[in-house]
């Protein structure tokens, strides 16, 4: 059962929905569709639409129970079912780009020769094991600071801020996981069907 | 006289603030008055990027002027990712 009045969450709730039909028109030329918006859940489905023919990327499934005590829930889901993908099965990572941890001797090591910025790539979709459903590991999202490595950094810290908005979670996602693609990868399994002949004798 | 403003609603994180902007400034400057007049306070204006309706990120330095914006144009800020990514 919820510790918030299910009337105040559903009202901060259509206020988010409102925001969001109201520049629908905008939102649906980068891709993003409403598919449902019943308290307190809001599915948005995530298309590429740079892509041709544009692929359907995935569904963000928010739950907005509780809200805005705690920040809504936020999974990557399967825009046909609703179902959390699970690690194995998510279709973008949203990989970012951050400063490496550790910089290899032999850069730092050559006197006179500036240090290159050395980057590492940084999944903000987070799991323990491919058989987990991920997470979004960001501030304004509730499993983020659900999560016990997170409690120095509260939802309070945030919460003034719309860190929990619907379309800026999207934006997010978009950055991270739907603008980077750029096209699909092939993969071709040759198949022997039979013998090449070149001649045929007499 | 004075030079002629144009009138660029920003988004703020879903929520649209008309802002009226000098075409010789930067379009950090508009990031700065949306974030005030929207009462987005609590965060710096570094912590924000803006880009356009197509979703291209938009450089803070460059001056209004030089994106062509239409009066009436929609841009939209919103909250970097911070840290994140990480267990």
């Amino acid at each position: 059962m919820g510790v918030v009045d299910p009337e105040v969450s559903k009202t901060k709730f259509d206020r988010q929905v409102r925001s969001f039909r109201r520049l629908a028109a905008d939102y649906r030329r980068r891709g993003w569709f409403l598919a449902d918006a019943t308290f307190p859940r809001v599915l948005v489905v995530m298309t590429a639409p740079q892509i041709k023919p544009s692929p359907v990327i995935t569904g963000v499934l928010f739950d907005f129970t509780d809200f805005d005590l705690y920040p809504p829930s936020v999974r990557l889901v399967d825009p046909y079912t609703s179902e959390p993908f699970l690690a194995k099965d998510l279709p973008v990572q949203l990989l970012r780009q951050v400063p490496a941890m550790a910089v290899p001797f032999q850069i730092v090591g050559q006197p006179g020769m500036p240090v290159p910025k050395v980057m590492g790539r940084q999944p903000l979709m987070q799991a323990y094991g491919p058989e987990d459903v991920p997470f979004l590991c960001l501030a304004g999202v509730r499993e983020y600071h659900e999560h016990p490595a997170h409690s120095g950094d509260a939802w309070e810290l945030h919460r003034a801020d719309g860190a929990g908005n619907v379309v800026r979670i999207l934006e997010i996602i978009d950055k991270y996981g739907i603008r980077p693609l750029s096209g699909f990868n092939v993969a071709l399994e040759p198949r022997i069907i039979g013998f090449a002949q070149t001649d045929i004798p007499e | 006289m004075a030079d002629p403003k144009i009138a660029i609603t920003v988004v703020v994180n879903g929520e649209p603030t008309v802002i009226s902007a000098n075409p010789h400034a930067p379009l950090r400057s508009i990031v700065e008055k949306a974030l005030e007049e929207s009462g987005n306070v609590g965060q710096p204006p570094e912590n924000w990027e803006m880009h356009d309706q197509a979703g291209d990120l938009l450089d803070l330095d460059r001056k209004v002027e030089s994106f062509g914006f239409a009066d009436g144009a929609r841009l939209f800020l919103n909250l970097k990712a911070g840290i994140g990514g990480q267990l």
